[in-house]
């Protein structure tokens, strides 16, 4: 059945109900009963509360220390503003507050606090680590396998769930103190930004923070430049003579905590 | 005010029905909805619960915990997979990237059954992650049966549709809700899961006996029944599965068990997770009450 603007019945009334859901608007009040002992417009208002208060709450699970830094009714609020300017477009959950970061860092007022796009993008950085896709982790023991004179052309994979992310606050001190149950220290802006690397050993995702060299090694290692290259760039940032040593330590480091995916002899 | 009947003999069927014929899914016993906050203790432990029911959209994620933990639930539990996002009665275009995760879920999972909603999550690209309702008409029905066909046909295999709680009743519908799922299962060939719960909600919230719902429903087409709790704020109750079954819902489950025989049945709390113990007391309790009223022949309609 179709009305004149040749749209079904079924897809305006739908088209109507949603717009009562996320625009307040009325007229879908007008095809739906009074039910014996409630009027429609409260029966409705179910819907309305429910849509807000669903994704609040997801967001809520989500942030879980940034909502515990905000406290109840900041984050409410934020929450409620978040979930007007990004209508949900995907049907998981899971994705919904994905542009949480972005939001906090463009929309007034909570641009004029930089911690909290910075806490809630580490957050979310953690939570994609968390469900990340599975990788193999590269071992030690594989190491052994590569000859001394192969070493030069060695070319990394970070392990899927690996990103890295650079903070302009001391937002990580803040979630880990959150995270320990202590006062997190007053906001502030970093001379030089917090340089974290995030992943997930076995199930738990975890970050850290990385001195600059190592951060320079990693971004190169993730886009597939050879060991020999990564030395060279070393070389050019601290002691030359150590470069090699410092590279293999890194690197160490980097196996041990499961954050390669792959190791091979570049072409 | 009840919507009356008007439901027209047996013409509604058209020539464009085709029902999926599939074995009706076996009785898995009385199971438990899996919950996060539970999967240490059910892993270390071995709870006496016959089965699980699994949020699909939880598991359709990359990887991580969760999905581990699914496949170590999977090697000792028959697992059925209930989604919340299908939206079989939105008029918007069908959302093949999500039917396309659900076939691969399933695909690992190998669940007993696939189920969602009677309802729709949105339109116009939005999702309100809700279970909103639909007027029972015909043009809605037509539309819903090819839904339910289009996506038995993606996944190659008989869906089972859940009745939803509601607040509202449009004033344009042609039939009961009961008559709609009925037609819906008859002509599509989906299977019925019957939200004992939601009935009562519904009942209440629109001014009819539960019995009549449950009357109204085929007996041989429930594979399933949902247990849960609500909250009742005076003037409507709210569908929040996040209290114990109360009473009256259990009063219902008896009379629900004499009209369906032995249905796979379980308890489904979303909110407010409770100890696992606490759970599986009124797993039991489903257990027992189904022991009482159907003894020893183990009766199964259909």
């Amino acid at each position: 059945m179709s009305n004149s603007a040749g749209t079904s019945d079924f897809a305006r009334q739908q088209a109507e109900f949603q717009r009562g859901i996320l625009d307040g608007d009325d007229t879908v009040l007008a095809e739906i009963f009074d039910s014996p002992r409630e009027r429609r417009e409260t029966l409705f208002g179910v819907y309305r509360y429910a849509y807000g208060s669903r994704l609040v709450d997801a967001m809520r699970n989500d942030h879980e220390l940034l909502h515990l830094y905000l406290g109840d009714e900041m984050f409410d609020e934020m929450g409620y503003a978040y979930v007007k300017a990004h209508p949900s477009e995907h049907p998981n959950l899971r994705w919904f507050s994905q542009g949480l970061p972005d939001f906090l860092k463009l929309n007034e007022p909570y641009s004029h606090h930089p911690v909290l796009s910075d806490l809630a993008a580490l957050e979310k950085a953690l939570n994609d680590a968390f469900d990340a896709v599975e990788a193999p982790v590269v071992e030690l023991s594989a190491m052994t396998g590569f000859a001394p004179e192969a070493w030069p052309d060695l070319e990394f994979v970070a392990h899927a769930s690996a990103s890295r992310l650079d903070l302009a606050t001391n937002a990580s001190a803040i979630w880990l103190a959150l995270k320990n149950e202590e006062t997190p220290p007053d906001a502030d802006v970093m001379e030089q930004p917090a340089r974290l690397l995030i992943w997930r050993q076995d199930t738990t995702p975890m970050f850290r923070e990385l001195p600059t060299e190592e951060a320079m090694m990693w971004d190169e290692a993730a886009n597939g430049v050879p060991f020999s290259v990564l030395c060279e760039m070393l070389a050019t940032y601290d002691d030359p003579d150590g470069a090699a040593a410092r590279g293999a330590g890194y690197l160490h480091g980097w196996i041990t905590s499961g954050l390669l995916a792959g190791v091979s002899v570049g072409t | 005010m009840n919507v009356a009947s008007k439901l027209p003999g047996s013409s509604a069927t058209t020539l464009a029905d085709r029902p999926m014929q599939s074995a009706k899914p076996p009785f898995l016993g009385f199971g438990l909805g899996l919950r996060h906050q539970h999967y240490d203790e059910i892993l270390d432990g071995n709870p006496d619960i016959d089965w699980f029911e699994v949020i699909s959209e939880n598991y359709m994620i990359p990887g991580g915990r969760p999905l581990r933990t699914l496949d170590r639930i999977c090697e000792r539990y028959p697992v059925v997979m209930h989604g919340v996002s299908l939206s079989i009665a939105s008029t918007a275009p069908p959302n093949f990237e999500y039917l396309q995760g659900l076939k691969d879920l399933a695909g690992r999972v190998e669940p007993k059954w696939i189920s969602d909603h009677l309802c729709w999550t949105g339109v116009h690209g939005k999702n309100l992650h809700d279970l909103l309702p639909i007027p029972y008409t015909s043009e809605a029905l037509d539309h819903v049966v090819s839904r339910v066909q289009l996506v038995q046909d993606f996944l190659g295999r008989a869906i089972v549709l859940e009745n939803v709680s509601t607040y509202v009743q449009f004033n344009n519908s042609e039939m009961t809700e009961w008559e709609f799922l009925s037609e819906l299962s008859r002509r599509s060939g989906c299977w019925l899961l019957f939200d004992i719960n939601n009935v009562y909600v519904s009942a209440f919230n629109h001014g009819y006996d539960p019995m009549t719902f449950l009357n109204g429903i085929p007996a041989d087409r429930v594979v399933q029944f949902h247990m849960a709790g609500h909250s009742h704020m005076g003037t409507h109750i709210i569908d929040t599965h996040d209290h114990p079954v109360c009473e009256d819902v259990w009063d219902l489950y008896v009379a629900a068990l004499k009209r369906f025989g032995r249905v796979s049945t379980m308890i489904e709390r979303d909110d407010n997770i409770p100890p696992l113990d606490e759970l599986l007391e009124e797993v039991r309790r489903t257990r027992e009450i189904a022991d009482k009223v159907l003894p020893a022949t183990g009766r199964q309609a259909g």
